[in-house]
């Protein structure tokens, strides 16, 4: 099933931010969404990870649910191992599932995955942005998860690290079979990753389509996002 | 136009002030109580992470030890300085050991290592924990479906709950031998006569109660530590307003807290 999204609206305060959006990824498939600061793209993964409570609505989900943040949010007071098995170790029906060598084992692997051999002992502190991404994936994938969500993942990461990345999550979906949503800002992210894009604006999806469509820039909006101009539909905020 | 003006005097800007004051308090108050249940159910559900309290508990007592042994030493030789003087004079250096140690007892060793545990151990636990929240850590956490209160909140109050008691202890210990060296350095009291009366004012009933108030200071401590960390919100400002939060509300907590104590047992 994938995550199924009917009628969402969320409200902080009387500030609608998420105002009656619907959307399906199936399982295996990339959703990206974009949109300018402020559309609401963050909120939407939060509404599905649980972290905050919709106001209205319906969210369906197949399964496990893993989230990469934007700046990796690794656990700093553990190092890279411990990261990863986080979840093995504390959830009580995962503990009593595996032996601390197959977690071990299962560790390497998934630095093996993320191209991060022989850094179990090292600090996040210890590892740039890019590498402390590539943990939070791995720590994302070793429940096996059916929806993994992506919140900015090439955020604040140099062309090539962002080029890395954005493989991961290619290969991580291939490998997992993960419904998968990815919000963005860049273009290369959606044009490497996501099967089809969703456009957000003042907490209304304003476009779904694929990256290929969103690229013709057939509507106001595409056209204005593609083109990043001020001109248009979308009304930035004034500082 | 009427209702702008009215909402723009000092009257209306005070009151909303207060409303906004009184509703933060109400629900604080409400956050305390709501984590503190939920510790108290992983506690008796024996979900408790032993290395993780094994590590928090070296946090909570060894190295709060120097502080909290500096602070309660120097408090009971400055009592101690101030009393002998005069009781010796008035003939009553027997009573000088008794009477600094019921006060340290009963009293300043507890409320002392309190003070000095929230300024070394609770603010640290509230700003380690706001700086999780801050930087998504707790976010990322609750995604991996792991209970934050469990994992964050168990070991950090159990280690309170254990720690708090032997601290106490040694802290009295250094205490009334602080008070009996300074007696004897500034009236030249004997050392005999100040630690042979020390027995004598101390019943069984004050070292009992003071382990009952220890383990309630480091479970309040560590319990509104943590919570002001676990709900802090905004960036590095957020961090250094949960940090006050939670010495301003340790503080005013052990005071009411021994008030209490001071009522249910002594009177």
């Amino acid at each position: 099933m994938g995550i199924k999204v009917k009628n969402l609206i969320k409200k902080f305060d009387n500030n609608i931010v998420i105002n009656d959006i619907s959307f399906e990824v199936e399982q295996g498939e990339i959703l990206a969404i974009v949109g300018f600061s402020g559309s609401g793209k963050s909120t939407v993964l939060k509404l599905i990870s649980g972290l905050i409570e919709k106001d209205s609505g319906v969210i369906e989900t197949s399964g496990d649910i893993a989230m990469v943040f934007q700046y990796s949010a690794l656990i700093d007071s553990l190092n890279v191992s411990d990261n990863i098995s986080f979840a093995l170790r504390e959830r009580k029906e995962l503990r009593k599932k595996y032996t601390s060598s197959q977690i071990d084992k299962l560790v390497k692997e998934k630095l093996e995955l993320v191209g991060l051999t022989g850094t179990e002992k090292k600090f996040p502190s210890e590892l740039s942005g890019g590498m402390q991404k590539r943990v939070s994936f791995a720590r994302a994938i070793i429940t096996n998860p059916e929806i993994i969500l992506y919140d900015e993942p090439t955020a604040g990461l140099d062309p090539m690290s962002s080029t890395l990345i954005e493989d991961y999550i290619v290969r991580l979906k291939d490998q997992t079979n993960a419904a998968s949503i990815v919000v963005t800002h860049q273009m290369s992210t959606v044009k490497r990753t996501a099967d089809r894009v969703m456009m957000l604006y003042g907490g209304k999806a304003v476009f779904v389509g694929t990256p290929e469509e969103l690229m013709r820039q057939e509507t106001p909006y595409t056209k204005q996002f593609v083109t990043a101009s001020l001109e248009g539909p979308m009304k930035m905020l004034k500082g | 136009m009427r209702e702008y003006a009215l909402k723009s005097t000092i009257t209306y800007k005070l009151y909303r002030q207060f409303q906004i004051q009184f509703v933060e308090f109400v629900s604080t108050i409400g956050d305390i109580i709501f984590n503190g249940k939920e510790v108290i159910k992983f506690i008796f559900h024996r979900e408790i992470d032993i290395k993780s309290t094994i590590e928090q508990c070296a946090r909570f007592g060894v190295s709060s030890l120097p502080i909290t042994l500096s602070i309660v030493g120097m408090s009971s030789i400055i009592v101690a300085m101030q009393v002998a003087g005069e009781m010796v004079k008035q003939g009553a250096g027997s009573y000088v050991g008794m009477l600094v140690s019921v006060l340290i007892v009963r009293e300043e060793g507890i409320i002392m290592s309190g003070f000095a545990i929230i300024s070394m151990i609770g603010s640290s636990l509230a700003s380690e924990i706001a700086t999780m929240r801050i930087t998504e850590q707790i976010d990322a956490i609750q995604v991996l479906n792991v209970n934050p209160i469990r994992y964050l909140f168990v070991p950090r109050v159990l280690s309170g709950i254990l720690m708090m008691p032997p601290v106490l202890v040694v802290a009295c210990l250094f205490g009334i031998i602080g008070g009996g060296v300074a007696a004897h350095l500034s009236s030249g009291l004997a050392y005999r006569a100040f630690f042979e009366s020390v027995w004598s004012g101390l019943v069984l009933k004050d070292i009992n109660v003071a382990i009952l108030k220890a383990i309630a200071f480091g479970f309040t401590i560590a319990l509104i530590s943590c919570s002001c960390g676990y709900n802090a919100t905004g960036g590095s400002r957020g961090v250094g307003i949960a940090t006050t939060k939670a010495v301003v509300w340790s503080f005013v907590a052990i005071v009411i807290l021994d008030l209490v104590f001071s009522i249910v047992f002594f009177f």
